[in-house]
């Protein structure tokens, strides 16, 4: 099982994405967990995924947060800026994915 | 255009994002936004029921309903204003326990703990106690910078004390629950020790508890914030951060929030009093007139994108047409883009600006209902401004002025964008005729 959250201001417009990630992900047959969260909620999500993406209007926030997740080995990036505006689940469930395989 | 461009990407990558790094990570900033965040239910819930205290009916009406519901609330007037005056009435309460326990997580500790640490802080300078009775007099809008300060400062003293391991030492065979439940008392004596005589020298001084010096204080800093240059500069920095790719609404509505809730409760005071309401710029005010369908208004935008000629812009509108209705706009401000689109600065930063000095000169003029409510700003506009006003009519009008201004004010801007995609594409189509369904992917 593979296990990515997202994470933007409110968990809002990452959910919209998350939606396409699954749809991705069950046409692969891959089984997944995939949530989005807000900003507010990161410390107490982030140890329960492998992975932790973040929505680009976030991302000045990428040092700070991957700081936090160092110690649990857990790599924290922000997603492309067109990527999420296309909102192309396939590319960053890939992108999730080779960030996991990245850190293992 | 391209070195004026290249000039522009220089100046966001080496100030405005460390400035907004700074500024939205600022821990208290957070904490501050956090606190309002976990405050806000209870509030909207609690501001909703107005309706129910004043319907949107004029006194001398005849409508058999409306009569019945007028009859209704004039005789059940202290029944209905109990929800609302033990929520908005009391709202900071909720907010210094969510700053509390925000800022108590940053630190590292117990959110339950530092929470309620916050709510005594603040219950000790700013609820006085006489006769069995507490005045609610400083628990709601004049309260709110009170419970700023006392919920940093008691966080803040907890932290300190927990860092440089000021607690009751026990012996090693305590069970560890149990020397946790000495741990917080050390901070609890700090905090009475302190915040308690400090009120009273105030008190003594000046003839005014903490809040009530505070709000003097910061009375020409409430009054500014509730000015047209004071919208604007907010906008202003929002729209540039956003172009920017960062969240600026985040940091703005951080801000602002405090100036916001204090002015609401003055507002809904004067409801209550059957006053002039006295403040304009609240968060109804900009959610619902200078963020329609999101941050830049690009609810409108996102229909001019359904029936673009360029196939990327089209795709784009599809994907961000629903979201867009709940102000959600990402879709679009990454997809178009409209974020680093020298093409699309002007009526991105202009649109919101427009609207803000139509809907507060309207305003001004006594066209334009006052929000005496709190929604959540995910309300499709229209519904949100109407219902932030206690369901008035005129701000439905406003809002949809709002949204031909930003039709009439993005639409050129789009057409030279599409011109701009067409160009490229022609011109990708002579060299490799890959490139133009990458960019129509």
């Amino acid at each position: 099982m593979v296990k990515i959250m997202l994470c933007c201001s409110a968990g809002m417009s990452t959910s919209l994405l998350v939606r396409k990630m699954l749809s991705v992900a069950e046409e692969r047959g891959m089984p997944v967990e995939i949530e989005a969260y807000g900003v507010a909620e990161f410390d107490v999500q982030f140890p329960r995924y492998q992975v932790v993406l973040l929505g680009p209007q976030v991302k000045y926030m990428l040092s700070t947060l991957s700081e936090k997740t160092a110690s649990h080995g857990i790599p924290v990036q922000a997603i492309d800026m067109m990527d999420y505006g296309m909102q192309r689940g396939d590319k960053v469930l890939d992108y999730a994915l080779s960030l996991i395989e990245a850190a293992h | 255009m391209s070195s004026l461009y290249q000039s522009m990407v220089t100046v966001i990558e080496q100030s405005i994002t460390p400035l907004a790094g700074r500024l939205g990570q600022q821990k208290y900033v957070i904490a501050i936004r956090d606190g309002f965040t976990a405050a806000l239910p209870f509030m909207i819930i609690g501001s909703f029921m107005l309706v129910f205290i004043f319907p949107p009916f004029s006194a001398d009406t005849t409508l058999g309903f409306a009569r019945a519901w007028l009859d209704f609330s004039q005789t059940y007037r202290e029944q209905l204003m109990l929800p609302f005056n033990l929520s908005m009435g009391v709202m900071t309460f909720f907010i210094s326990v969510g700053i509390g326990a925000s800022l108590g997580r940053q630190f590292n500790l117990d959110p339950v703990m530092s929470g309620l640490l916050a709510f005594m802080a603040f219950l000790l300078v700013a609820a006085p106690y006489a006769d069995g009775k507490i005045s609610t007099q400083y628990l709601s809008g004049q309260g709110i910078f009170t419970a700023l300060i006392t919920s940093i400062y008691s966080t803040r003293i907890y932290a300190w004390l927990k860092e440089h391991k000021v607690t009751i030492r026990l012996p090693k065979e305590v069970p560890t629950g149990v020397a946790r439940s000495f741990e917080i008392l050390i901070p609890v004596v700090v905090i009475i020790g302190t915040l308690h005589p400090l009120n009273l020298f105030i008190e003594a001084q000046t003839g005014m508890i903490m809040p009530q010096a505070i709000m003097h204080l910061l009375e020409p800093l409430v009054s500014a914030s509730d000015s047209l240059p004071a919208i604007l500069l907010s906008v202003l920095l929002c729209q540039i951060f956003w172009f920017s790719g960062i969240h600026g609404s985040l940091i703005v509505t951080g801000i602002m929030s405090p100036f916001w809730m204090t002015n609401l409760a003055a507002n809904q005071t004067a409801l209550a009093a059957g006053a002039a309401l006295p403040h304009i710029y609240l968060q109804g005010f900009w959610d619902h007139y200078l963020l329609i369908g999101g941050v830049g208004s690009t609810l409108p935008l996102a229909f001019l994108l359904l029936r673009s000629k360029a196939t990327h812009l089209r795709t784009i509108g599809k994907m961000g047409i629903v979201p867009s209705f709940f102000n959600i706009n990402e879709p679009i401000l990454f997809g178009a883009p409209i974020i680093m689109n020298p093409l699309l600065f002007i009526p991105f930063v202009c649109v919101p600006m427009v609207n803000a000095v139509l809907a507060y000169t309207a305003t001004k003029l006594g066209w334009l209902a006052q929000v005496v409510s709190l929604t959540p700003w995910t309300t499709p506009a229209p519904i949100g401004a109407s219902w932030a006003t206690n369901w008035a009519f005129s701000p439905v009008v406003m809002c949809l002025i709002c949204m031909v201004v930003s039709t009439l004010i993005y639409l050129p801007f789009l057409r030279a964008y599409e011109r701009s995609l067409q160009k490229t594409a022609v011109e990708n189509e002579t060299r490799s005729p890959l490139t133009e369904t990458a960019i129509s992917n």
